[in-house]
């Protein structure tokens, strides 16, 4: 009964209410055919995301034999529309989400433990398993990754004759010899937003650094490289304000010789054939250390709508995303890096201008692997910290005790 | 309404022969001062014709403008525009055929709880938008008003009722009662007077406040966003943010709608300005 | 409200004024109620529940969780006390009355020289009049792009401008000490059309007679303002100053837009904490709180305005 009450909540058709009430649903083999449509809800609101998102979407729901509702937000307001619908039990079939928060809306209830339903992880990159990991069990399946890498501009490093650098002080040199009247030598976001902490998480991971210890000397260390950047002149100080798209568009202008980015730029870069640029990994602070930069990308999770029917042909769904197919698929057309670590090979046949990034993500981490839902508390701090010492308020030594004082 | 013809006459007998020198000053200045105002327009507009949709490169003027972000614009926001259009509209209907009766009622009638409604009023406009948004949004849900018109005309009524309360109460305290007891005295109902006397002569109030209704319904973005949930119905400004991805943000295209469809909308502004009368009241009275 | 006061002494210019007689017809008081009603219904459907949600929502641990469960166990005014005492509630209250304080004054101040300046009516005042609302024909996100955009330090239209003057670059957006008085400069531009506006069709609705008649005893310029526009224009300015106030206190889209309450929490405001706690900490409960906190001081502001109302119609 109390099940029914949910479903009239929700506006379903009766087909599905009486689908419901039959009780089908037996895992991943349920029968498709009760269910005629699922609902879905992602934040991929722009072109050419929005489409080939929706391609892929197409392609699964075709085989498996249904239609689709599906909404589109924009990122900002995903969590938003989530928790509405979560109160008024009108919760998507299939739900996205960016991979960080998949921990958090987990950890609520709301979303269907998918390893009990029968979907296997085999193969893929152990850092993507962790971000959708609670509890020990998975939540999310995430077909592609993105990650953060060092951008350049290969006709202005070449004309100063600067090799793209491969540590800290080379780095710091390259941009210092690469600023000269307009142009920066480099442009990173360090905005007041999760965007700035993720945007400073290669330097801290790489030099040691941990978010469960953040006034540690390594930490320090990678924010004093960012203040190092911009108090001699190589950044601009408007850095604490840019966000990842502005960063972009001064590189992409010529105000900037490199850029920490990621591949989600690429296809708005290529409209620009006038700008030649390359990729390296992130810089080491010193020789002995790995690039270890954070996993991007946003799984598919399935929420408990209470209807089991639909609830399995949504758990079939999320794993046709996830096929290798689709994978290599989305991958090549959408610049990201299948998560399937064995598809690596066949993507960078297709892709070879992304093996950069297809490195990095080799040794990824993800955000949320230690501290689970709390991490939005940590990622809290580090861009207050980061506001601080780059305004010149505190040392790069002190700002995390300061902001974690809060 | 023998009221306004007055009015006229009145400008005429204050400008003289000398004046047009003066008058052509003042238009000047009065350029100058919308140039200065108008200038972050004008820096969007400048920002719409540059291809990266940015101006970082751009000169004051664009020399070399490309008209790619206007051609998707108009190519995708079309039919967005007229749904803005018909909510905005709708929505200044709505609210002062509800607003203007109180108003009058709240500025004329000696009620003793007015002090008490024009607080709840006031109240009522201090409510941050995502509060009753997000109420709102359980209540269509039963109600079956999500993805509708007269939902986002009813929601967008929210803060407009209020605000053109407030506004034109305060216009019409300056209704001389006289006029509305004259017109009793005369025989005329409560409702005639208001319909015969009082609207005419608060005309100024009523384009005000539905110039601003039409303004916050056109800019509306957090109601569209909350209460739509497919595309089915998407006034422009939420057909903005389809071009304000979570990664990349095509601001070019996103300017480019927006000057386009600011267009339509000025037009509309510019004439109701010109509605606004001078001296009405004054003139009633005699 | 005190042209009420004028109303009698200024129809009995035209005709003896009829003497104002209480009201005895009673068939009349329900006509009147049917004025109200239908708003009054509207507002009680549409605000009633909203205004006692955030209240209960401020007294509850409200948090992610109680979306899915239901579950908002009763916390007393813990969240009062938490969002008060947080290191940086200091901070933003001085910055939200600061805010508040600088975009009012030059908004209406500004707002009511274009008025004066309007209601000289010259060639194009009424078409330039009706332009001068175009910038609230933008969504704001736009507008406060663009606004980043000549604000911008080292590209930016404004800096490369003053440049021109000899003034290094300014970091109007990035150096703490500054972006907030450019984020009230922003938010002042946003408002002068408001002001503008209503303060024009204010003027308008004021009798050329009044006008006529001052000035056959001297009152011209200066001195018709102080005896006769001002007087004339008070509820006017009254309302158009108390919704300026409630509105500035919440604002929220401007200075997202263009700070997000940076550079170190420079910009912040109860509003940007409001969201914050609520939207990107998800602790909704404390949103709640200092969104109650911002209506209190609202309402502060509105008994003012009430009271002086009824002093006014009382002289």
């Amino acid at each position: 009964m109390k099940r029914y009450m949910v479903m009239a909540a929700g506006g379903m058709s009766a087909a599905l209410v009486l689908a419901a009430c039959s009780g089908g649903g037996d895992g991943a083999d349920a029968d498709t055919g009760e269910v005629s449509s699922l609902s879905v809800l992602d934040y991929y609101n722009n072109d050419p995301d929005n489409s080939l998102i929706q391609a892929g979407l197409d392609s699964c729901a075709e085989e498996l034999g249904i239609t689709l509702e599906r909404e589109t937000v924009p990122g900002g307001d995903l969590i938003q529309t989530v928790l509405q619908q979560a109160s008024s039990q009108t919760l998507p079939d299939v739900l996205m989400l960016d991979n960080p928060e998949v921990q958090l809306i987990a950890e609520t209830g709301a979303l269907l433990p998918l390893d009990e339903h029968g979907v296997s992880t085999e193969g893929f990159a152990q850092g993507v398993i962790d971000a959708s990991t609670y509890d020990g069990h998975v939540y999310g399946l995430q077909p592609v990754a993105n990650t953060l890498a060092l951008f350049y501009n290969t006709d202005i490093l070449a004309e100063a004759g600067v090799e793209p650098p491969t540590t800290w002080d080379e780095l710091r040199e390259a941009a210092a010899t690469l600023t000269e009247g307009d142009q920066y030598g480099i442009s990173f976001s360090a905005i007041n937003t999760y965007e700035g902490t993720w945007q400073f998480l290669p330097p801290m991971w790489t030099n040691g650094g941990d978010e469960t210890d953040l006034t540690s000397p390594e930490v320090a260390e990678a924010l004093q490289l960012w203040v190092d950047l911009v108090e001699s002149g190589s950044a601009s100080e408007s850095v604490i304000n840019w966000s990842q798209g502005d960063a972009k568009d001064q590189f992409m202008a010529g105000r900037a010789a490199m850029m920490v980015n990621g591949p989600w730029n690429i296809p708005a870069m290529n409209e620009i054939p006038d700008v030649n640029w390359d990729v390296v990994q992130f810089p080491v602070n010193d020789a002995s250390q790995t690039p270890v930069a954070p996993f991007g990308g946003e799984a598919w999770t399935v929420p408990v709508t209470g209807d089991e029917a639909s609830q399995a042909v949504a758990v079939d769904f999320v794993e046709c995303l996830n096929t290798p197919e689709q994978q290599l698929d989305w991958a090549v057309s959408r610049y990201t890096i299948p998560t399937r670590t064995d598809l690596t090979e066949d993507f960078l046949a297709e892709r070879p201008e992304m093996a950069a990034f297809a490195e990095q993500v080799a040794n990824a981490r993800s955000r949320t692997a230690q501290l689970g839902p709390e991490w939005p508390d940590a990622a809290t701090v580090i861009y207050e910290a980061i506001q601080l010492a780059l305004t010149g308020q505190t040392s790069a030594d002190e700002a995390f005790a300061q902001a974690s004082a809060r | 309404m023998t009221t306004t013809t007055s009015a006229p006459a009145e400008l005429n007998r204050r400008t003289g022969d000398d004046i047009d020198l003066r008058k052509v000053l003042l238009t000047a200045a009065g350029v100058l001062i919308l140039a200065v105002m108008l200038f972050p327009v004008y820096w969007m507009v400048n920002a719409s014709l540059q291809p990266s949709g940015n101006t970082l490169n751009a000169d004051l003027i664009p020399l070399q403008p490309s008209f790619d972000n206007y051609v998707r614009a108009i190519s995708e926001q079309g039919a967005n525009l007229v749904t803005s259009l018909i909510i905005a509209l709708g929505t200044v209907v709505f609210s002062l055929a509800l607003a203007a009766p109180a108003s009058f009622a709240l500025a004329q009638f000696r009620f003793r709880w007015v002090g008490v409604a024009l607080l709840a009023i006031l109240v009522s406009q201090m409510i941050p938008g995502i509060v009753i948004a997000n109420a709102l949004y359980s209540a269509y849900e039963g109600m079956g008003l999500l993805n509708s018109i007269p939902g986002l005309i009813l929601a967008n009524s929210t803060s407009a009722i209020p605000f053109a309360i407030l506004i034109m109460r305060s216009f019409m305290l300056g209704v001389p009662s006289a006029i509305i007891e004259a017109a009793r005295v005369d025989g005329a109902g409560l409702v005639r007077s208001f319909l015969w006397i009082v609207v005419p002569v608060s005309r100024n109030a009523i384009i005000t406040a539905g110039l601003f209704t039409f303004l916050f319904a056109w800019s509306d973005f957090l109601f569209a966003l909350t209460l739509t949930t497919t595309d089915e119905i998407r006034p422009v400004t939420l057909g903005i943010y389809q071009y304000l991805g979570t990664q990349v943000q095509n601001w070019g295209a996103v300017m480019a709608t927006a000057v386009l469809s600011a267009t339509p909308a000025i037009v509309l502004l510019v004439a109701a300005q010109k509605y606004i009368a001078a001296g009405a009241t004054g003139g009633a009275v005699k | 409200m005190s042209s009420l006061t004028h109303a009698p002494a200024r129809a009995g210019q035209a005709s003896p004024a009829p003497p104002r007689r209480r009201r005895k017809l009673r068939g009349d008081d329900i006509a009147k109620i049917l004025f109200v009603l239908p708003a009054g219904i509207a507002m009680a459907l549409l605000f009633g529940y909203p205004v006692v949600k955030n209240l209960t929502m401020s007294l509850q641990d409200y948090s992610l969780q109680t979306f899915f469960t239901g579950e908002a166990p009763w916390v007393g005014l813990a969240n009062y006390v938490d969002v008060v005492t947080d290191p940086i509630f200091g901070q933003a209250m001085l910055n939200t009355g600061l805010f508040t304080a600088g975009s009012i004054l030059f908004q209406f101040v500004i707002g009511l020289a274009l008025a004066l300046f309007f209601k000289q009516h010259f060639p194009l005042s009424a078409t330039l009049r009706g332009l001068l609302l175009l910038p609230w024909l933008l969504p704001l996100i736009v507008s406060s792009a663009t606004w980043r955009a000549i604000l911008e330090q080292d590209s930016g239209i404004l800096n490369r401008f003053l440049g021109v003057f000899g003034v290094e670059p300014i970091g109007w957006l990035v150096s703490p000490s500054i972006a907030l008085i450019a984020v009230i400069g922003v938010n002042i531009w946003i408002g002068i059309p408001f002001n503008t506006t209503l303060l024009y069709s204010g003027l308008q609705a004021i009798p050329d007679e009044l006008y006529e008649a001052g000035s056959l005893d001297g009152a011209t310029h200066w001195k018709a303002f102080r005896y006769i526009t001002w007087p004339s224009l008070r509820p006017v300015v009254s309302v158009v100053l108390i919704l300026g106030v409630v509105y500035t206190l919440k604002v929220l889209d401007i200075i997202l837009g263009l700070t997000g309450g940076g550079p170190a929490n420079a910009t912040q405001t109860l509003a940007t904490q409001s969201y914050q706690r609520s939207f990107v900490d998800f602790e909704f409960g404390h949103g709640a709180a200092l969104s109650n906190i911002l209506i209190v001081i609202s309402m502060a502001f509105a008994v003012v305005y009430l009271r002086r109302g009824r002093h006014a119609a009382d002289e």
